[in-house]
């Protein structure tokens, strides 16, 4: 497919990284020379140099035989006036990241699609979206929403006093076999393990476990963690997703007592104005003592999300040091992904990743449904339809030959959701979910066309 | 006023023809409202006709020639509103004063002014019925003529029509106490021109206070003890949070417990701001039970009603219908700053009577008839005090103070705590003078604040069944201007005296 990305920062690169590898035609536009240069220094794409509010560098950039317009620039009024004009010039599809979204709002006086754009993204909203998932499971550094819903992929971190350290993952079925679940993936110092039943679990191994949304309790206990709930939350950073998270958060009906520091006085105060429940405090988020006259100690979660990643691992580390129990953290260098992970932060949330996240599940046509990436694992979770000429109708799955970094995790059919075991089978028109490495990835479609 | 900047006519600081000219038209409306009394002494066969006659044509005569003689064209400033808004109500009272005389039903003009002045800010304080300090025995209220007990009701009931708009579209332009915050409650026309808006919205408020009175006079008329003047009179009285009524006994004298109860609701009613009785009547109901000042105001009025009550039935042996019926009239009499009475409370256990001097400080909702500090300023008070104890134990958190869905603005929140402070003064100030005129601490105070108050009784010598007659000139003269103080939000008249008023 050629696709053509407006705007080379953090999220334009991001995209054109995980595009390029995924053998599309990528086009990366920035007025910017330092960041289209940093593009073209390590991914395999295109780079024209001029602004994306300008026809002439769009025609140039080859906007007419492009397929997907990504309009992915700081500036909410260029992706608009960039997308506007790559419609009119007759790209077929366009993305555009708007953040505000006041647009997509059913009384907007102009809609979307008047703009030429087909989808809004807000990688912010999507992050804090995630945190938001993630803070009502306290014990889960990565969940998943899976088959409407049916069925959850839940990422947890094995601490050492765990009782299933050590057992293989035939005996950690066997011992909790009231329910069905499948162990999907193990990540274990920065490398990934698509696993079989004889791997051991050890400890201070990330694992992704699917499972029933019903049995998410159960699990959870099994894997050794108490789903204790959270009530105390701070959030370091009214930065856009701190915002968009408070204002989710105070909206919710679950009695949270939630905390928010940021040290622009102006920003804090309305922010105080504009969040009812949610104490505002108007200071420095690394700042111990702030911290301690806020009663840190008492929090059940703290969660950073400043614009400084440092400063994010930092205060986070604070807090886990002062015993806060569920740790949070904004990352988005993926160089810090492991890192976070050895220092002990419970999750980290990456803005970049949420916006890719968004893009795939628009660019990826035909059977595929949606696609998810999971944070420091080299995996991706995939929802397909298995069509008319899937090559794995009505074979047990013990029996299918299916590529290395390939599992079959979950099938929905009809309403009904079901845990992959061996001898399940798949029927034209199941939904299937599917865990793949990015090699295993094209094949999928292959497969299950 | 192109041509005027043609002429290359500079306008002065204070224009004060501008003034003058405003001033004598609200003076030739006075005199036209006189006429009315008129027709009243006329109906009766009364020969007071000729008082009102004599006052109301001086008046029409001296406030259109003063009007067509200064042509008001410019737009008015600030100081200038400033200064009408204050002598509309002293020269109002200073006029409104000459039929007492001129009837021969009061010797001294300052009692003449004090009754007037008390009709106009709606206090309701009287010096009927009492012996003078220089030993003149004013005649008692029954005695009167029904054209002057008229226009004892009627001047409160015009007093309430101009705080009305006051507070509602003049105030909150000049940023008096905080009275911006009540704009936006009134969704009227955005014009910035102090005139026309005015006019706008004194048309849609003085329908309802109008529609409001009628519906009261009717529903006391209902009631066999009430004719038609009586209960047109108590009407305008209650409407206004006024006080005056045709009797000397006040409300006590019908003992009725429809009667009363009727005159709680309407003094609750009237207790309320009228831009919001607006939307009331024009089905917009949400916005009228969500909005935070009428809750608070309806909260405090039934916990007081319900303690003193209470109070009434368990230590002074009432019976509980009794204890009800007077606790709640006597609470919220107070509270709006009426001053009704039906039972004396200054005879109450101290419990009780405690309890309904803490009101003589409340009054009314912002944009009411009533007096007082004001319901919107107490609430964000006591919230400015909760957040002060807030901030203590979190001395880094952003903590705004909101009244419903709107955060007040620190700008907002100073002018308020300002009024609160200044209030306080005055009401030292007024209890201090009164004290050396010679009374007690209780009666000076309660004199003090039940004047700035706009209430009328208050407490000690000045209890509900007396008056204010014995006073001396003086006392009468400071207590008036603090009438005067009160009724227009402290800062309107304070400001004229200050130098920066006159610099530029």
């Amino acid at each position: 497919m050629k696709i053509l990305i407006a705007g080379a920062g953090e999220i334009g690169f991001e995209l054109s990284r995980v595009l390029s590898e995924e053998k599309h035609d990528v086009t990366v536009m920035d007025k910017d020379k330092d960041c289209l240069k940093r593009v073209t220094d390590n991914l395999d794409v295109l780079a024209v140099e001029g602004s994306a509010t300008s026809p002439l560098t769009l025609v140039e950039a080859g906007v007419k035989n492009s397929d997907i317009m990504i309009a992915v620039t700081s500036v909410d009024e260029v992706n608009i006036i960039a997308s506007m004009m790559a419609k009119r010039l007759g790209v077929k599809s366009v993305i555009a990241r708007v953040r505000n979204n006041e647009f997509s709002q059913e009384d907007s006086p102009i809609t979307p699609s008047e703009l030429g754009i087909d989808v809004l993204i807000h990688p912010e909203m999507s992050a804090a979206r995630e945190i938001h998932q993630l803070i009502k499971r306290a014990s889960a550094s990565d969940i998943v929403s899976l088959a409407d819903g049916h069925i959850q992929l839940i990422g947890m971190r094995i601490e050492k006093n765990s009782t299933i350290v050590g057992k293989t993952l035939n005996d950690f079925a066997n011992e909790f076999n009231d329910f069905s679940f499948r162990v999907v993936a193990i990540s274990r110092r920065g490398s990934t393990i698509v696993p079989r039943g004889s791997n051991r679990i050890m400890a201070l191994d990330q694992v992704f476990i699917m499972c029933k949304t019903e049995n998410l309790k159960e699990l959870i206990t099994a894997a050794g963690h108490q789903d204790a709930e959270i009530h105390r939350i701070m959030i370091a950073g009214g930065t856009q997703v701190g915002h968009i998270l408070a204002r989710m958060l105070s909206k919710d009906q679950q009695k949270w007592e939630i905390k928010l520091i940021e040290p622009d006085p102006d920003l804090a105060e309305s922010l105080a104005n504009e969040l009812r429940n949610v104490m505002v405090l108007n200071g420095n988020p690394t700042d111990p003592d702030l911290l301690a006259v806020e009663g840190i100690q008492e929090m059940d979660a703290f969660i950073s999300v400043t614009d400084d990643e440092e400063s994010n691992l930092i205060s986070c580390l604070m807090a886990k040091h002062m015993e806060v129990r569920k740790t949070l953290s904004l990352v988005s260098k993926s160089q810090y992904i492991p890192l976070s992970q050895t220092i002990g932060l419970d999750a980290v949330v990456n803005v970049k990743a949420a916006a890719s996240d968004e893009i795939h599940r628009q660019i990826r046509q035909g059977n595929l449904l949606s696609v998810k990436a999971l944070q420091g694992i080299n995996a991706e979770i995939i929802e397909v339809i298995a069509g008319n000429q899937c090559k794995v109708l009505d074979t047990p799955i013990h029996s299918m030959k299916l590529p290395e970094g390939m599992l079959i995790g979950g099938i929905l059919n009809n309403g009904s959701s079901e845990i992959a075991t061996g001898n399940t089978v798949i029927k034209k028109g199941d939904r299937v979910i599917i865990f793949a490495t990015p090699q295993a990835i094209t094949k999928v479609e292959d497969i299950f066309r | 006023m192109i041509e005027s900047f043609k002429m290359g006519v500079r306008r002065p600081r204070i224009d004060i023809k501008l003034v003058a000219g405003i001033l004598g038209g609200l003076i030739f409306f006075l005199g036209v409202a006189l006429l009315l009394p008129m027709i009243i002494a006329l109906i009766y066969d009364e020969s007071s006709w000729s008082a009102f006659l004599i006052t109301a044509s001086a008046s029409i005569i001296a406030g259109a020639a003063l009007f067509f003689a200064f042509k008001p064209s410019e737009e008015l400033r600030m100081r200038e509103a400033f200064l009408i808004v204050t002598f509309t109500w002293f020269l109002g009272s200073l006029i409104g004063a000459f039929p007492f005389i001129l009837s021969g039903t009061l010797e001294l003009y300052t009692d003449a002014v004090f009754e007037t002045m008390s009709g106009l800010s709606t206090t309701g304080a009287t010096i009927l019925g009492g012996e003078t300090a220089n030993g003149i025995q004013n005649p008692a209220i029954e005695d009167l003529d029904k054209s002057l007990l008229f226009w004892r009701s009627l001047s409160h009931w015009l007093g309430g029509m101009g705080i009305i708009v006051l507070t509602l579209a003049l105030l909150p332009l000049l940023g008096i106490g905080g009275m911006e915050l009540f704009q936006a409650e009134y969704s009227g026309s955005t014009s910035d021109k102090i005139t026309p808006r005015i006019q706008e919205t004194a048309k849609l408020l003085w329908g309802i206070y109008f529609g409001m009175t009628i519906i009261q006079a009717f529903l006391l008329w209902m009631h066999p003890s009430m004719d038609w003047f009586e209960a047109i009179n108590h009407a305008f009285s209650t409407l206004a949070t006024g006080g005056f009524s045709t009797q000397n006994a006040s409300i006590e004298a019908f003992d009725s417990a429809y009667i009363d109860l009727v005159i709680t609701v309407f003094m609750f009613l009237a207790g309320i701001n009228f831009a919001m009785h607006f939307r009331l009547f024009s089905g917009k109901f949400d916005s009228f039970f969500k909005n935070s000042e009428i809750k608070f105001y309806s909260i405090l009025t039934l916990v007081f009603i319900t303690i003193v009550s209470l109070t009434l039935y368990i230590t002074d042996n009432y019976s509980f219908g009794n204890a009800l019926q007077y606790g709640s009239f006597q609470v919220v009499s107070i509270l709006t700053s009426t001053g009704f009475g039906t039972d004396d409370y200054t005879l109450w256990s101290y419990f009780g009577s405690s309890l309904l001097f803490l009101l003589f400080f409340t009054g009314g909702c912002a944009g009411s008839t009533g007096g007082g500090i004001k319901m919107i300023r107490i609430l964000i008070i006591l919230k400015n005090i909760g957040r002060e104890f807030k901030q203590i134990l979190h001395p880094q958190a952003v903590l705004p103070i909101r009244v419903g869905e709107r955060v007040i603005d620190q700008s907002i929140l100073r002018t308020i705590l300002g009024f609160f402070v200044t209030y306080l003064i005055i009401f030292g100030i007024g209890a201090l003078g009164m004290s050396m005129l010679g009374y007690d601490f209780l009666s000076s105070a309660g004199a003090s604040i039940a004047s700035l108050g706009n209430i009328g009784p208050a407490w000690g010598v000045f209890g509900p069944v007396d008056n204010y007659a014995q006073v001396p000139i003086a006392g009468k003269w400071l207590l008036l201007i603090l009438m005067l103080i009160g009724r227009l939000e402290l800062f309107t008249v304070l400001v004229i005296f200050t130098p920066w008023f006159w610099k530029n």
